[in-house]
């Protein structure tokens, strides 16, 4: 019955919206705002209510303790947890330079009329479907990384669908994101603080790094916001992460699992299951918990280094 | 003399670093994108040839998707299905998060509306698999009722209509096209929103002091004057919106599910992205290929949509 009215009491809530927009213009768009802060607490409300079976039986050990066995109805999301943590460790590690880079190459080394040629890519690079970097991954990416790897040291990577894979996907995936926001901040050194910068004699690669030190809030705030994103994305890693979903395992050149590539490989058959859909729903407010601490994280820090 | 010359080197040395650092940053900007221009030739090279094996272009786009023990196949469902959810989502996006978009860009002097863009910051960053999640719980506490109070009366008040409503209207299953609409729906108006508040908060003073002096009423100066100066960016942003949603996947995984047939709207629907995922994971090559080739549309549709807002823009 609760959820009926939620669903039923949308429309007269938009309809009102609507209306108070011509009638009481700020209190129709004071009713938008409180639609999207709504929108929010009842995500993690529902997620509170939906995994409760499973923390009212095994308390916090269900994010404490490793192994994910459906028969014995016995449920842990650390093997998960520590896969999200690595693939995103490798990703935020590969994706921080080539963003610097990005930011760099567009304000200082292109000519003018290059740049939005090289945003627009850059930009292309966030647009494009991240099933289709799933799909590169799964056939492209994996066998490349396999042999490059197994070639450098002596057979380190027994399959080419690993976390180091999904790390390096990642990598691809995030750094337009961090990287918009580095050029943000970059666009907006003063030009007083630029002039000052070359009159001291400093050649273009000092300048660059003197205003990367100047911008640092904005490298900070775009590091957080991209490992938000890498900590989230599920169908592209969830295609090369390896589903490896029973075994723990902290060697990023084994097959593994991250909180939401489990999500999306175990719900088809979660129903099945007594208590699963419950586990998967407390993966869930995990993931919740570190958007929101994350994001709030970034926000706080770009908002405070506003240049 | 000797201080001139350490000078000389110094210079030098320092002229140097400077180009290696250079052209280190540049390496590293340049391998951002390299990997795109990758991705796409590797799409469309298999993509192109998996279409034309699988029985050419007209076949592969209105055909139903190849059984493993089959030679030919398309995505005619897929295309159907992915095309009335970004449309319901993207409209409903923008219906929503246009709106939103003026509060937080015109009334930022309001408490609330900083709380406001604060959870749109966090909406627009959140995992997209997370919101196809709550989509799901809400639809499976709000199926029954909603089907037993009003969805059946209603379908049964409208059957006179003819039988192809119930393609659009009727009892929904647990999973369906409307929500997965919903969802894409909620990752859009984030985007339509931020971009928005953007474009409202540049606008320049005097210009805002004129609309609000000619238009008389606060909504039409805010919806009608300023809404002319900045229905370029706004346009932009819903077309980079619908590109964005066209090609998401995690948020329909538990919403619309994925069919091979055409199907009513009102229980689970395919859509290409959702192909894609299942199709490449599959032992079979005809499914694989079959996978290739609705990558190689589903990337298609996005560089137009992409490619239009960048020139409109």
């Amino acid at each position: 019955m609760l959820g009926f009215l939620l669903v039923v009491l949308l429309i007269p809530y938009l309809i009102a919206a609507y209306g108070l927009l011509f009638v009481k213009l700020r209190w129709g768009l004071r009713l938008f705002g409180a639609f999207i802060v709504i929108t929010i607490g009842l995500l993690t409300a529902m997620f509170l209510v939906e995994a409760y079976p499973i923390i009212a039986r095994d308390g916090v050990a269900v994010f404490l303790q490793t192994g994910w066995d459906p028969v014995r109805e016995s449920y842990g999301v650390l093997q998960a947890l520590t896969g999200t943590v690595l693939t995103s460790a490798v990703a935020m590690a590969l994706a921080m330079p080539m963003a610097l880079g990005v930011a760099v190459t567009i304000n200082e080394i292109l000519p003018a009329r290059w740049r939005g040629v090289f945003g627009s890519l850059v930009d292309l690079t966030a647009t494009m479907p991240t099933v289709i970097y799933g799909l590169w991954g799964l056939f492209v990416l994996g066998p490349t990384l396999q042999s490059l790897v197994n070639t450098l040291t002596r057979d380190t990577m027994t399959s080419p669908y690993t976390l180091f894979t999904a790390g390096v996907l990642l990598a691809i995936m995030i750094t337009p994101y961090a990287a918009a926001v580095i050029r943000e901040g970059y666009a907006l050194v003063p030009k007083p603080v630029e002039e000052a910068i070359y009159a001291v004699g400093a050649t273009r690669f000092e300048a660059a790094l003197i205003k990367l030190r100047y911008v640092r809030n904005y490298i900070l705030g775009g590091f957080f916001l991209a490992l938000g994103r890498a900590m989230g994305e599920t169908v592209a890693v969830a295609m090369v992460v390896g589903g490896n979903f029973v075994r723990f395992t902290t060697n990023i050149f084994e097959s593994g699992i991250t909180i939401s590539s489990l999500i999306a490989l175990q719900f088809p058959n979660a129903a099945s299951y007594q208590y699963m859909v419950p586990a998967l729903f407390a993966g869930a407010l995990l993931l919740t918990l570190f958007g929101l601490a994350i994001n709030a994280v970034a926000i706080y820090i770009i908002q405070r280094g506003q240049i | 003399m000797t201080a001139e010359r350490k000078a000389g080197d110094t210079t030098a040395v320092r002229m140097v670093i400077n180009w290696l650092g250079l052209g280190l940053f540049a390496l590293l900007g340049v391998a951002a994108v390299v990997p795109l221009f990758l991705i796409i030739g590797d799409v469309y090279i298999k993509g192109i040839d998996a279409i034309n094996r699988l029985g050419g272009l007209w076949h592969f786009l209105t055909g139903l998707p190849p059984t493993p023990y089959e030679e030919s196949g398309g995505i005619g469902p897929m295309l159907v299905g992915t095309l009335y959810m970004t449309v319901l989502g993207a409209l409903l996006g923008i219906a929503v998060g246009f709106p939103l978009g003026v509060y937080i860009g015109e009334m930022r002097r309001e408490k609330f509306s900083n709380v406001a863009r604060a959870g749109i910051n966090v909406l627009v960053e959140f995992p997209t698999i997370v919101i196809g999640l709550f989509v799901y719980a809400v639809m499976s506490l709000a199926k029954e009722d909603l089907n037993r109070y009003l969805l059946d009366p209603f379908s049964n008040a409208i059957s006179p209509v003819g039988g192809w409503i119930t393609q659009f209207i009727g009892p929904l299953d647990g999973f369906n096209a409307y929500a997965g609409a919903a969802a894409l729906s909620i990752i859009m108006i984030p985007y339509v929103a931020l971009i928005t508040a953007s474009a409202y908060a540049s606008i320049e003073q005097p210009l805002r002091e004129a609309a609000y002096a000619t238009a008389g009423r606060e909504f039409n100066a805010l919806f009608v004057v300023l809404r002319k100066a900045v229905s370029r960016a706004v346009l932009t942003a819903a077309l980079l919106g619908t590109a964005k949603i066209a090609g998401e996947t995690a948020p329909l995984l538990f919403t619309a599910f994925g069919n091979f047939y055409y199907g009513p709207f009102t229980g689970p629907t395919a859509a290409v992205p959702l192909w894609v995922w299942y199709a490449a994971q599959t032992p079979y090559e005809v499914q694989i290929a079959s996978a290739y080739g609705a990558a190689a549309v589903l990337l298609t549709i996005i560089l137009t949509v992409f490619i239009i807002a960048r020139i409109r823009g």
